[in-house]
């Protein structure tokens, strides 16, 4: 704080002792034309500039900001008053019957509990086997390693959609190695059981892990070797040079992913509407609202978007507000902490 | 011959341990044993398997694809029969190649004015990064307007139609441009009707240029200054060349997103195939649309590579 605050003032008076110079060499006489033209375009620039940037900058936040806007000034508003064309934004009055309705719709506490559940573990069990193998591609050298680096870059490319039926089959039928049928005499249904997500998260296969594996690679490599190498002098194996040297060097990093993570499987629809059958995450509930909405609030009658868009926006907004909570107070690792990690090196 | 050696071998290693690379290279295949087993069960296999159904006819029968009547078939109906499906092609095509350029300059120019020193700049680059915390679930459907066609138009729409309403011409003959062709008024509007889509695709993007922006060495701009640079020169000669890797990373991440974002008509057509259960026939789909965005990264990658600056180490 106190650093910043020096900063200014040395910068104050550097600005000040460059005008004064600015002067003398003015009443010196000693600028050419072409200088006092320079310095006169540079002053304009320093002057309009920043206004130009505030209009852009204002502008384009507006776009960004104006969906929650939007939100925040519809789900509090009572669906009559949607209609009602003597109100644009703020509303004649404020209810939260809006949020009350749809957390019942949505059966929001028990969903949130169990998203947080599934979200937490299953981004637990990626960030280890993400790193591992991250810091493995990053310090080894091994034969076939540019050949699987090659898989990590591919699995990033290939959608999910596109694998996930064949491993719908696989957990439907689960059956590996015939231990399953061993033990039980039958093959297991996996499908609804939460092992869905915190299967493929534990073997590296989880949402988005081939880019967190990339992530923690280029991180690792930014890495200065000497660390590791000292550790190894004393009698250290890789994998407790890893968890006592390496880990807490890159607790930036790991934190950084295990945000984008949970942001990432908060926000999964698709995998998981794959792999339950019943809408028990927030995001699944989200997707189906516009159903479930005309269900139980109308009686099944099929409604329009209109009439249902304060039940439809107060449900975006507890969805996102916890995720939004969350950005506020670690945005600061959100933003910074990919520039200092992985991909700032890449 | 061989036993020999191996009984010399063996006398020689139970005194000699085996060499440090050697020991080391084995500790690697060991950090990535966990992910290999994973990636072998949960995405080659899966892989090679909705391969093997793009080649059938399925029928998923008590757990198990029956596939019958091989052949390609599969792969000519996506293209005779199913006249949606190069539409669906071609407009994907089209509007990725529309999109990526935008994308890019308006996330450069984004992360330039972010990368410089201004009050509240915090509050500004979180706010920027928001769409990438919000953009990937389903909230944006519903910020869009099309959770279903009727008479509501979402956010983003509402947001267009500011601007699409004749604004744009009205802005024109204000400043005293009249009867300018319709075609690049039709293009103005094209953008400032996308704007909303703009802003909230390119998150990422501005994150990865700001993270380079941020790399560029002090020594760079010093030298810069001395030789008395403008800031326009500067931009060309030094922050592009700098940010250029990054500029094929972003290109790349542009198109694969756009590609695989399941609001497209063709990952559409796919998915609805495949919930019809038609597995065969969408993998067949799925592969063709796969082939495509393969050699069109490939294309561009190389493109783009040709112009990519590294910084000799």
């Amino acid at each position: 704080m106190n650093l910043a605050k020096e900063q200014k003032l040395i910068n104050k008076q550097l600005k000040a002792s460059k005008k004064a110079r600015l002067k003398r060499m003015k009443q010196d006489g000693i600028l050419t034309p072409e200088d006092i033209k320079y310095n006169r375009k540079k002053a304009f620039g320093g002057f309009a500039f920043p206004l130009f940037r505030f209009f852009i900058l204002f502008g384009l936040c507006f776009v960004i900001l104006y969906p929650i806007i939007f939100m925040l000034s519809t789900a509090f508003r009572p669906s009559q008053q949607m209609s009602d064309p003597s109100v644009v934004w703020i509303p004649k009055s404020l209810t939260l019957s809006n949020i009350k309705d749809v957390w019942e719709v949505m059966d929001f506490t028990g969903s949130v509990l169990n998203t947080l559940e599934l979200n937490i573990i299953s981004s637990l069990l990626s960030l280890i086997t993400c790193s591992l193998t991250g810091y493995g591609f990053a310090r080894f050298k091994f034969k076939g390693k540019k050949f699987l680096f090659a898989i990590v870059i591919f699995m990033i490319i290939v959608p999910p959609q596109i694998t996930t039926i064949p491993i719908f089959l696989q957990y439907t039928y689960f059956d590996l190695f015939k231990i399953p049928t061993l033990l039980t005499g039958d093959c297991i249904n996996l499908i609804d059981s939460p092992i869905t997500m915190y299967a493929p998260a534990l073997f590296g296969c989880g949402i988005r892990s081939g880019l967190f594996i990339f992530i923690f690679c280029q991180f690792f490599k930014g890495l200065p070797k000497e660390l590791e190498d000292a550790a190894y002098l004393d009698g250290c194996n890789p994998f407790r040079t890893y968890i006592q040297i390496i880990i807490p060097n890159a607790k930036s990093s790991f934190l950084t992913v295990f945000l984008f993570s949970i942001v990432w499987y908060w926000n999964d629809y698709y995998i998981s509407s794959s792999f339950f059958t019943k809408s028990t995450t927030v995001a699944l509930q989200l997707k189906n609202l516009n159903i479930t909405l005309s269900q139980q609030l109308f009686d099944g009658a099929s409604v329009s978007t209109r009439q249902i868009i304060v039940w439809l926006e107060a449900g975006c907004l507890i969805s996102i507000l916890p995720l939004l909570i969350m950005y506020i107070f670690l945005q600061k690792y959100f933003v910074e902490g990919i520039e200092r990690s992985g991909l700032g090196g890449a | 011959m061989k036993n020999k050696n191996v009984k010399n071998n063996k006398n020689i290693k139970s005194k000699k341990k085996p060499s440090y690379e050697r020991k080391k290279s084995l500790y690697g295949y060991g950090f990535i044993a966990l992910w290999f087993v994973g990636m072998i069960y949960f995405f080659i296999l899966p892989l090679i398997k909705c391969f093997r159904y793009s080649f059938y006819d399925t029928k998923p029968i008590n757990g198990k694809m029956e596939l019958t009547n091989f052949g390609f078939h599969n792969y000519i109906n996506a293209f005779t029969t199913n006249t949606d499906y190069l539409q669906a092609l071609v407009s994907v095509l089209k509007d990725t190649a529309i999109k990526t350029p935008l994308i890019l300059i308006f996330s450069i120019f984004v992360a330039t004015i972010l990368n410089q020193k201004f009050r509240g700049r915090t509050f500004v680059r979180s706010v920027f990064f928001l769409p990438v915390i919000i953009a990937t679930g389903p909230v944006i459907e519903i910020i869009n307007g099309n959770m279903s066609s009727g008479g509501y138009a979402g956010g983003s729409e509402q947001f267009s139609s500011m601007f699409q309403t004749d604004l744009v011409s009205q802005v024109l003959e204000f400043i005293g441009v009249y009867g300018i062709s319709d075609k690049l008024e039709m293009a103005i509007q094209a953008v400032t009707g996308q704007i909303f889509n703009l802003v909230w695709n390119s998150g990422i993007q501005i994150l990865l240029f700001l993270s380079a922006l941020q790399n560029i060495s002090v020594s760079a701009k010093e030298a810069a200054q001395i030789e008395g640079a403008t800031s326009w020169e500067f931009f060309w000669k030094v922050t592009l060349p700098y940010i250029s890797p990054m500029i094929l990373a972003s290109v790349v991440y542009t198109i694969v997103d756009s590609f695989i974002s399941t609001d497209n008509p063709v990952m559409q057509i796919v998915l609805s195939k495949a919930s019809e259960w038609q597995h065969g026939y969408s993998a067949a789909m799925a592969w063709i649309y796969f082939a495509i965005v393969g050699i069109v990264l490939a294309i561009v990658a190389l493109f783009v590579n040709k112009f990519v600056y590294y910084e000799v180490e």
